[in-house]
């Protein structure tokens, strides 16, 4: 090993990369985007707002009662029908997924509900909607809430079960919290395998390797070199990340060593597989396919952008097989829970892991052209 | 270390298989220090083989290389750091000026004498050395390859076919860089299949075809001994001189378009010709007589090589 060759090649890979506009875009900004895009998405699912097509057929004081109820949940932005349209003709029309309707004599029935205690009076509010509607469902649970509580408050008699929300963290995590150590895990696979591949083939077919091959420059120099420039891009674009989710959507999460040791770890897992496509795979442009079709189902199987619960058994099952699932859960557990048993666990699994992959990466890595 | 012997390089029975296929079959050859040594060979002949091996990149099947005294399969570390080589298809860091390339380069060899800026001007780029290596032309990247190939001040330069793919005088300025080399006196190992190149700057030819020598020598030598004949070239002939020259039954090499070029053996022949044509009353407008180059004897090697090869079974595609 010599430090000399290596900061050498250091400087030219970093003067690369800063002149390679398109790469530096898509190796920083891509993954600071996602955060961006995803976060905004799921910015607070406590101030839903769902738009609420309302036709008062009753036009009295106690049907703009109900509409003013639905208002004041905050979750609803009401619009109002005029009562001679037709429900079903206007949802269809206005590509309106839900409108609901209180029927005319609703001031009537609610009247001799109270005043005669006529318990067999009541009325039926309709929810004129469309089915295929991925939302919908969301909107009338809410409504279906808020009027079990109008009905409840018409007893006059407090509930006797109750609910309370009980977190199994000790404090209440936003989604974006969950979402941006896995970006962090994904952005470093991204750069550390793609970037080794790419590199390794492209110099490769280009010949530049064999000309290297005729320099002092050693097999150790060259793979030392090329971590070491991993590691200064994964801490800069690591960092960018984390100042970007902070002052756009206030995540605070919790920076210790663990996310450099996390870090260290995805650079060096990343890099092992990418030096074994490379060895595999000769062609620059095959080599690339190969990657991202490592690269692709890891980022969706291993809960990177969506929680793991909501897939099916079998997959849930895989990602425990997949390495970049050990490092979100890890980054998680170090930077959302502050676990630091379970960090120790994933760190001890995915080091394993890593160890072996470049070991073997290196191994497998020709330096010189044929025997 | 390097040894104090004659030659630079001694390659003694080189045998280099892929599988069972021989790319390089039992060559020998010694290049000495100081001397401009060409590898001519056509395509797939074993040309890039050999010198792979030579510079370390490749290791031999069986045989000795010897490069400064220092067997190559061995002394890689050591004989690294004396030889700068241009290899077949150079390329560099895109995004990288010429300068910057040097410079890295330089550090690779741990170099802190270099001038890099002398260097440059040798390969006659100073005017390009803050241009990145991606907006250069075929000829400038391939003297910049040069340029690095002396970065270390090597004892032995290897070039591997510096000029294929230039235009000719992108090629013409490659080969003033040559030049400035051999003057300064270091022993330089040229592959190449521009018989033009050869002659031109190589003290020695080697003529390698189906991975063997097939010939040695200077590209004097190497005339003189497979060139026993003068070419006689006529040109806006007339009918009537054509018919004189297949009357004499003299092989023509070609005629087209109102040129004939003869082969005689002796100068007599010519005297003959001329007054065959002036009795039966023949025009020409120019005649021109020379001694075959250096192309003509490898055409006539090679195909000689390829029909034996073909002929015989040995091996040849």
């Amino acid at each position: 090993m010599n430090l000399r060759i290596v900061s050498a090649n250091l400087v030219v890979s970093i003067k690369c990369f800063y002149r390679e506009k398109t790469a530096m875009f898509f190796t920083t900004m891509f993954p600071i985007l996602l955060i961006l895009v995803f976060g905004t998405i799921f910015m607070d699912d406590d101030k839903l707002n769902f738009n609420l097509c309302l036709q008062d057929l009753d036009q009295t004081e106690t049907s703009a009662e109900i509409a003013k109820s639905l208002a004041d949940t905050g979750k609803f932005k009401i619009t109002r029908i005029d009562p001679a349209i037709e429900a079903t003709k206007y949802a269809k029309d206005n590509k309106v997924n839900l409108v609901l309707v209180i029927p005319k004599d609703y001031e009537k029935s609610y009247t001799q509900y109270l005043q005669f205690d006529d318990f067999n009076a009541f009325v039926t509010l309709r929810y004129v909607y469309d089915p295929s509607s991925s939302s919908v469902i969301d909107k009338m649970q809410i409504l279906n809430m808020v009027f079990a509580k109008v009905n409840q408050g018409l007893t006059a008699r407090p509930p006797f079960i109750r609910t309370a929300e009980v977190s199994i963290h000790t404090r209440k995590y936003r989604f974006i919290e969950f979402f941006v150590p896995g970006i962090i895990a994904m952005a470093i696979m991204t750069e550390s395998l793609f970037g080794t591949v790419h590199l390794n083939t492209e110099l490769r077919q280009k010949g530049i390797i064999r000309k290297l091959a005729t320099t002092p420059i050693t097999r150790v120099d060259w793979i030392l070199s090329n971590i070491v420039y991993k590691f200064i891009l994964a801490a800069v674009s690591t960092t960018l990340m984390l100042l970007v989710s902070y002052a756009v959507f206030n995540v605070k999460l919790n920076i210790n060593a663990w996310l450099p040791l996390f870090i260290v770890l995805d650079v060096f897992t990343f890099v092992g597989i990418g030096m074994i496509l490379t060895r595999l795979v000769k062609e620059a442009q095959s080599a690339a396919a190969a990657a991202n079709a490592i690269m692709f189902p890891m980022m969706f199987l291993s809960g990177s952008f969506f929680p793991l619960e909501i897939m099916p058994g079998f997959l849930q099952a895989f990602a425990k097989v997949l390495p970049l699932y050990y490092l979100n859960e890890g980054l998680r557990a170090a930077m959302v829970f502050h676990d630091n048993v379970t960090a120790l666990g994933y760190a001890a699994i995915i080091g394993a892991f890593a160890a072996i992959v470049f070991i073997l990466g290196i191994t497998v890595t020709r330096w010189e052209e044929g025997k | 270390m390097t040894k104090d012997t004659e030659y630079a390089i001694e390659v003694e029975n080189l045998t280099k298989r892929y599988g069972k296929v021989p790319a390089v079959n039992d060559i020998s050859f010694n290049v000495r220090k100081g001397e401009v040594f060409a590898l001519l060979g056509p395509n797939g002949a074993g040309k890039t083989t050999t010198v792979e091996i030579i510079e370390t990149i490749r290791r031999p099947t069986s045989g000795k290389v010897r490069l400064l005294g220092m067997d190559t399969a061995k002394k890689k570390h050591d004989i690294v750091p004396c030889i700068g080589v241009l290899p077949q298809g150079f390329s560099s860091f895109d995004r990288i000026t010429v300068r910057e390339t040097m410079q890295y380069y330089s550090r690779l060899f741990g170099c802190r004498n270099v001038d890099i800026d002398e260097l440059i001007a040798l390969v006659n780029l100073r005017d390009k050395a803050k241009e990145q290596y991606t907006t250069l032309s075929g000829g400038l990247k391939q003297r910049l390859g040069i340029a690095i190939a002396l970065v270390n001040n090597p004892e032995v330069v290897f070039l591997d076919e510096p000029t294929t793919g230039l235009d000719p005088r992108a090629r013409r300025e490659v080969w003033d860089v040559l030049l400035g080399l051999k003057k300064k006196g270091k022993t330089v190992f040229l592959t190449t299949h521009y018989m033009e190149e050869a002659e031109l700057l190589a003290d020695t030819v080697a003529i390698i075809s189906n991975g063997k020598t097939i010939a040695m020598g200077s590209p004097a030598e190497l005339i003189e001994s497979n060139a026993d004949y003068l070419i006689l070239t006529l040109q806006s002939v007339d009918e009537k001189a054509m018919e004189v020259v297949d009357k004499m039954g003299f092989e023509t090499d070609n005629n087209n378009s109102g040129t004939i070029q003869v082969r005689v053996a002796h100068s007599d022949d010519i005297r003959k010709i001329l007054n065959a044509m002036k009795d039966a009353g023949a025009s020409f407008l120019s005649m021109d007589v020379r001694k075959p180059n250096l192309e003509q004897v490898f055409l006539k090697l090679t195909g000689e090589a390829l029909d034996e090869g073909a002929n015989g079974g040995k091996g040849a595609k």
